[in-house]
């Protein structure tokens, strides 16, 4: 666990860009830092198949790109089925000798909408079938390029324009959010991990582990989205830091099923600190935010068991 | 400087800056040189000798480690042929016998279809490929360790192996080391390496650790920074 060590160790990574500056994500948008630093931790032997999305809309508007790397833009729902078929068809054309055997890294990456939604099936079914590829879920809780519609990734509670403030409750999701790192698990990849870009060395370190990984692997990512979670743009990198220390987003990996704890022993805080920072909670019922605490503990004790802490 | 030349790479034609490496340029080819001691942020070293590369120029053939050899105009690259897979082969022998349990060594082996190293020796997992000395140096600064003795005796070492004086528990050491022979770690507000133990500075308003006191300290000395700079974190100001 390198985390702490992020003043001079963060001086020793790749210094190179892939996803370059000059892209249109709106200020303090972590997703957009989560990219780049996937990109950092990739390098340049590497082929991204990219969902529609924020990250796809910033990125490349026609004649302009901010990808130094090669990249599809594929359509909302098949990021993980163009990943699939690339790793397929360079494996059968170094077979055939007309391709070197150069372990380039295939990478389907997508938003939660792109992910938990709509990407399900494709991603399934390209986990299920055993591709040597790996997919990141960049999970900023809800459809934010279209304008902040929920997902089934939007957590308990969130105000979006799809769950907007009713009368008698202040307007709010109502369904606790789908659990997709655990989905993953079930389908028995070798590698699953989550991470976040406030912790950015563990980032880097879990997404080369993705990279290396034969067979499947899978990254879930949050990523703080200043716009739709209606907090000011320099809070991104400390509600991100929140989501771990109250246990909101649990950092961890499953390597060939055994479910590792990043953080071994994190005092959780209240997740009222998480909550209350943030405009898409705002009015949040007590019973709410009680009901999003259980969860939050039950899911945390969930995973020390796992690991074998508790 | 900013001149370019122009080189082969396993056939491929390529344009260079001048002054820049073999090891470089296959990178920026997307040409893969296993190495282990080289890192953009660190002055070229050529410890490991695992980049090794079969060149031609004018009309003569040699191998030489791509990681501090120029490129040049005309020169013809080679990064895989029997030579060098010999010379690959044989450095990954003598790195394994410094460290058998390395998974990033044992991965290199695996790639270059070496089952075991042929060499047996009692030594603690050390590589010997300074990158934690020359991080310390040229990244952070300080200085804190060395290398101590030669040839077989040789060793990374705090000064006469005490309580390194100039160290700050950045623990830049531990992240660079590939083979992570530096140990370190951090419990109940106080972080661990070199053998000595570094209290960490708490903020004084959420109570988070900040950094360890003397890396602190250290800011404020290089920086001309308020005795009471750091008592607060970043996201309490
Ligand atoms: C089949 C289809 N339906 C709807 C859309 C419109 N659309 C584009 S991006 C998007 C939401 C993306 O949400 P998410 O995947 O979470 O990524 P984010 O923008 O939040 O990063 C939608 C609904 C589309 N492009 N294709
Ligand atoms: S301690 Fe690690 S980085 Fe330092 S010389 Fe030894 S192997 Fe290299
Ligand atoms: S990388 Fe060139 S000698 Fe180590
Ligand atoms: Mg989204």
């Amino acid at each position: 666990m390198m985390e702490p060590l992020n003043v001079y160790a963060s001086r020793l990574v790749n210094s190179k860009e892939f996803f370059v500056s000059g892209h249109k994500s709106c200020q303090g948008c972590a997703e957009a830092l989560a990219v780049r630093l996937v990109g950092k931790a990739l390098g340049e032997n590497v082929i991204v198949s990219c969902a529609t999305g924020c990250m796809e809309v910033v990125s490349s508007a026609f004649p302009h790109t901010s990808w130094d790397v090669p990249w599809f833009h594929t359509a909302f729902g098949n990021a993980a089925a163009v990943a699939s078929g690339t790793e397929a068809g360079i494996k059968a054309q170094v077979r055939k000798g007309r391709l070197p055997e150069k372990e380039t890294v295939i990478l389907g990456m997508a938003g939660d909408g792109g992910t938990t939604d709509i990407g399900f099936q494709a991603l399934s079914g390209a986990m299920e079938r055993g591709h040597n590829m790996m997919f990141v879920c960049y999970d900023n809780e809800a459809y934010m390029n279209t304008g902040i519609q929920r997902s089934s990734a939007t957590p308990l509670g969130a105000r979006t324009t799809t769950t907007p403030a009713g009368k008698i409750n202040p307007g709010e999701e109502f369904t606790i959010k789908k659990n997709m790192p655990e989905i993953m698990v079930s389908h028995n990849i070798p590698y699953v991990a989550t991470a976040c870009p406030s912790y950015p060395l563990d980032l880097i370190e879990k997404v080369q582990k993705a990279a290396k990984t034969k067979g499947p692997a899978y990254v879930h990512i949050l990523s703080v989205c200043p716009t739709g979670w209606r907090i000011p743009s320099e809070k991104a990198i400390w509600i991100g830091r929140l989501a771990i220390e109250t246990g909101v987003f649990p950092l961890f990996e499953v390597v060939n099923g055994r479910y590792k704890m990043t953080f071994k022993d994190l005092e959780l805080r209240p997740v009222e600190e998480y909550l209350k920072p943030q405009g898409r909670f705002r009015g949040l019922a007590p019973e709410m935010m009680e009901k999003f605490q259980e969860q939050v503990t039950d899911n945390y004790n969930d995973l020390l068991k796992k690991s074998g802490l508790k | 400087m900013s001149d370019k030349v122009n080189l082969t790479i396993d056939g491929r034609k390529l344009e260079a800056p001048a002054g820049s490496t073999i090891l470089q340029a296959a990178k920026d080819a997307n040409i893969y040189i296993p190495h282990l001691c080289h890192n953009d942020e660190l002055k070229p070293y050529g410890a490991c000798r695992l980049c090794v590369v079969e060149i031609t120029h004018r009309n003569r053939t040699r191998i030489v480690a791509s990681c501090i050899y120029e490129v040049a105009e005309g020169l013809e690259v080679q990064t895989v042929t029997e030579r060098v897979l010999n010379v690959r082969k044989l450095v990954i022998e003598l790195l394994l016998s410094r460290n058998k349990k390395s998974q990033v060594l044992q991965d290199i082996a695996q790639k270059l279809e070496v089952e075991k190293s042929r060499f047996e020796l009692d030594i603690k997992g050390c590589i010997l490929c300074g990158m934690c000395i020359r991080t310390c140096k040229e990244v952070v600064g300080v200085n804190a360790i060395g290398y101590k003795s030669r040839g077989f005796t040789r060793e990374v070492a705090t000064p006469f192996d005490e309580t390194p004086p100039d160290c700050i528990a950045c623990g830049s050491c531990a992240y660079v080391c590939p083979v992570d022979f530096i140990q370190y770690s951090e419990k109940n507000g106080v972080r661990t390496i070199w053998n000595t133990e570094f209290p960490m500075q708490k903020c004084t308003k959420c109570g988070r650790h900040i950094a360890p006191v003397k890396q602190l300290d250290h800011f404020k000395e290089t920086l001309n920074l308020p005795e009471d700079h750091f008592d607060i974190c970043l996201h309490c100001r």
